[in-house]
């Protein structure tokens, strides 16, 4: 329903940068993601879409339209925030209502809004209830409704979630992830948490510092990180790091290393000084008791279960330790000694923190 | 077995004590329905047949009705007022937070520190100067003069308590900071408001030195009538004191006893947040 444009955005508070003159599109009617740590400025962010927050300079537009000193009122967004925002001492039914009231809609407008609603978020049988008598997780979900109620152009989230229990957590995504596939609106979805984020958004906003990592599919923000902060961010554990002594030979450059069977190379010409980062996420990582053709021998160190049942493993190989993601069942059967072997196809090299886009291979 | 013992031990010191303060007022109660023998009789009569003739002369007089509308009057007018003012200070102090609040805050609460008798001179003086003595309308500014800066403290106490996303999520629905104000902070803060209006209300209903001094025959409120009615040809006229003391306890009393639960929240200045 609006296209949300921002400018060379910045936001100083005294010596403090904010948010670091963004540029960004956000897409209409897409869910846009805004992860990053705590402290690098995604709600900061938000809040000045919402107009809650002046900016030091930069634009926002919506629509093409700069929107800069509007007032929130007038900006036509809804906002659900970390706490959840119910009113006390009124049932659900009122809570939602009450920011319409203000829009002079009928009273059968306004009831079939909340019914409607509130059966699209899955609280219909709530509505007469005391608002003190939920949990956290119903609480938020009020909150959702009375914004979604209202119809506004663009919704914004910030870290919903975080304030509800781990059991309605689960129930929260799901739900939440239904409903969004409802809604029209342009949505941005400020959270911390990369599983929210992966499955929520269409794109993701990395962010770190005030800026932008990177702006892409969760897909490709996974598998294509454009930075060392995004490999390691992504991923639960992040992406393993190496790095390597990299030479230039024959116009190629040749990473020569114990931690690959054979001489890599890199063969587009690139200027590269000195040493480069290998990265590889931990399930990548190919492991056997049996010989790999280009794997090496190593140690595991440690071995635990993970939340999902797969193993964890702690490897060993010369003096660089490694993580390693495998499936419970071949886990199980895993003697100390192993062989261990990094794929090609799955390595992205960074040089100097930024991705290379050219793959490693092994030199003929 | 040590248990079992304490307990019991316990309660009773507790009822003795708790009985030991309230017979004065359980005296002052009785006597109220005795005769003017009877009220002065010792040993005191615990048990008699109680008459109404004290009430009743009471309600024949004609003082009595204006010292009770005196008193609700002046009482409800100021508090209603003293509260509206101090709801908008505290949510400007909560919310703006301007330069110097802390010290405005401590300001507004040492008024209440300096005793009554230091200002009274210069109070009277100025009344005196600008008219006010002797009328509702300085009555009333006075009294809400004094409930404002409990009530400041009380309020800014339970506006604090409000997150300030919810005044964000009214402005992001539209709503003005009036709207805000009124129809978002207001309605949870109502413990609180609550809480300010009895504490205020106890403090002006039983206020005697001010009313006395730079009132008159036209403002006396009943502690100023109990004061000055005592004494009559006859003595002291305890059926009298008794009476009006009945009548002038009990509209506290019922305040006190259906709003109890939310002066402790009160009491606490919201920093404890009961669900009331």
């Amino acid at each position: 329903m609006a296209i949300i444009r921002i400018e060379k955005l910045r936001k100083e508070f005294k010596e403090v940068v904010a948010v670091n003159d963004l540029t960004l599109d956000f897409e209409d009617s897409k869910i846009t993601c805004l992860l990053g740590p705590s402290g690098c400025g995604k709600t900061t962010l938000l809040r000045m879409i919402a107009g809650l927050e002046k900016m030091t300079s930069g634009n926002i537009y919506f629509n093409d339209i700069k929107i800069n000193d509007l007032p929130p009122r007038k900006r036509n967004v809804g906002m659900v925030f970390q706490y959840p925002v119910v009113y006390r001492g009124i049932d659900v039914y009122h809570n939602i209502e009450l920011p319409l009231l203000k829009e002079g809609l009928s009273s059968k407008e306004r009831k079939k809004r909340i019914y409607d609603v509130a059966e699209m978020v899955g609280i219909e049988n709530s509505l007469k209830k005391n608002i003190n008598q939920l949990d956290n997780a119903t609480k938020q979900f009020v909150a959702v409704a009375r914004e979604i109620a209202r119809q506004p152009e663009i919704l914004l989230f910030d870290e919903p979630i975080t304030n509800v229990d781990a059991n309605s957590k689960l129930q929260f995504k799901h739900a939440f992830k239904e409903l969004t596939k409802q809604l029209k609106q342009t949505i941005i979805y400020v959270t911390h948490d990369q599983t929210e984020a992966m499955s929520f958004a269409d794109k993701i906003a990395l962010m770190n510092d005030g800026k932008i990592i990177q702006y892409d599919s969760p897909r490709k923000l996974y598998n294509e990180p454009e930075t060392t902060f995004g490999g390691w961010f992504l991923g639960n554990p992040g992406m393993n790091f190496i790095t390597q002594p990299c030479q230039k030979e024959d116009g190629q450059f040749k990473i020569k290393s114990d931690q690959f069977a054979r001489t890599v190379i890199l063969k587009k010409r690139r200027n590269i000084k000195g040493k480069v980062k290998i990265g590889i996420r931990p399930e990548y990582i190919k492991v056997s008791n049996e010989k790999l053709p280009y794997g090496i021998k190593s140690e595991i160190k440690r071995k635990s279960i993970t939340i999902g049942g797969q193993y964890l493993l702690t490897i060993q190989r010369g003096d660089i330790i490694v993580k390693a993601k495998i499936p419970h069942k071949k886990g199980l059967g895993l003697s100390k000694n192993i062989w261990v072997e990094f794929p090609l196809d799955r390595i992205t090299v960074f040089d100097n923190g930024n991705r290379i886009k050219e793959k490693l291979q092994y030199r003929e | 077995m040590k248990k079992n013992f304490s307990k019991p031990l316990y309660y009773t010191l507790l009822w003795v004590t708790s009985l030991l303060f309230f017979l004065p007022v359980f005296w002052i109660f009785l006597s109220a329905f005795k005769t003017k023998e009877q009220v002065v009789q010792i040993p005191p009569d615990w048990v008699f047949m109680p008459t109404f003739q004290n009430i009743l002369n009471m309600l024949k007089d004609a003082h009595f009705l204006q010292y009770l509308s005196n008193s609700f009057f002046i009482s409800l007018t100021a508090v209603t007022i003293a509260i509206l003012v101090s709801f908008l200070a505290s949510y400007s102090f909560s919310r703006f937070k301007p330069k110097g609040t802390d010290f405005i805050m401590f300001v507004l609460l040492s008024i209440r520190m300096v005793p009554g008798a230091a200002t009274i001179l210069p109070m009277y003086l100025m009344y005196a100067f600008f008219g006010l003595k002797n009328t509702y309308v300085g009555m009333i500014f006075m009294y809400t003069m004094f409930s404002i800066p409990f009530s400041v403290w009380i309020l800014k106490g339970f506006i604090d308590g409000i997150s300030t996303k919810f005044d964000e999520t009214a402005l992001v629905n539209g709503g003005s900071h009036f709207h805000i104000m009124f129809k978002v902070v207001l309605p949870q803060i109502k413990p609180g408001i609550i809480a300010a209006f009895i504490f205020n209300i106890i403090f002006v209903w039983n206020e005697f030195l001010f009313n006395f001094i730079v009132g008159g025959n036209k403002v006396t409120t009943i502690p100023v009538a109990l004061a000055t009615g005592v004494v009559s040809s006859q003595g002291i006229e305890w059926t009298y004191v008794a009476s009006l003391s009945l009548v002038y306890t009990l509209p506290l009393i019922i305040a006190i006893y259906f709003c109890q639960k939310y002066l402790l929240v009160g009491m606490t200045f919201g920093t404890v947040r009961g669900e009331v």
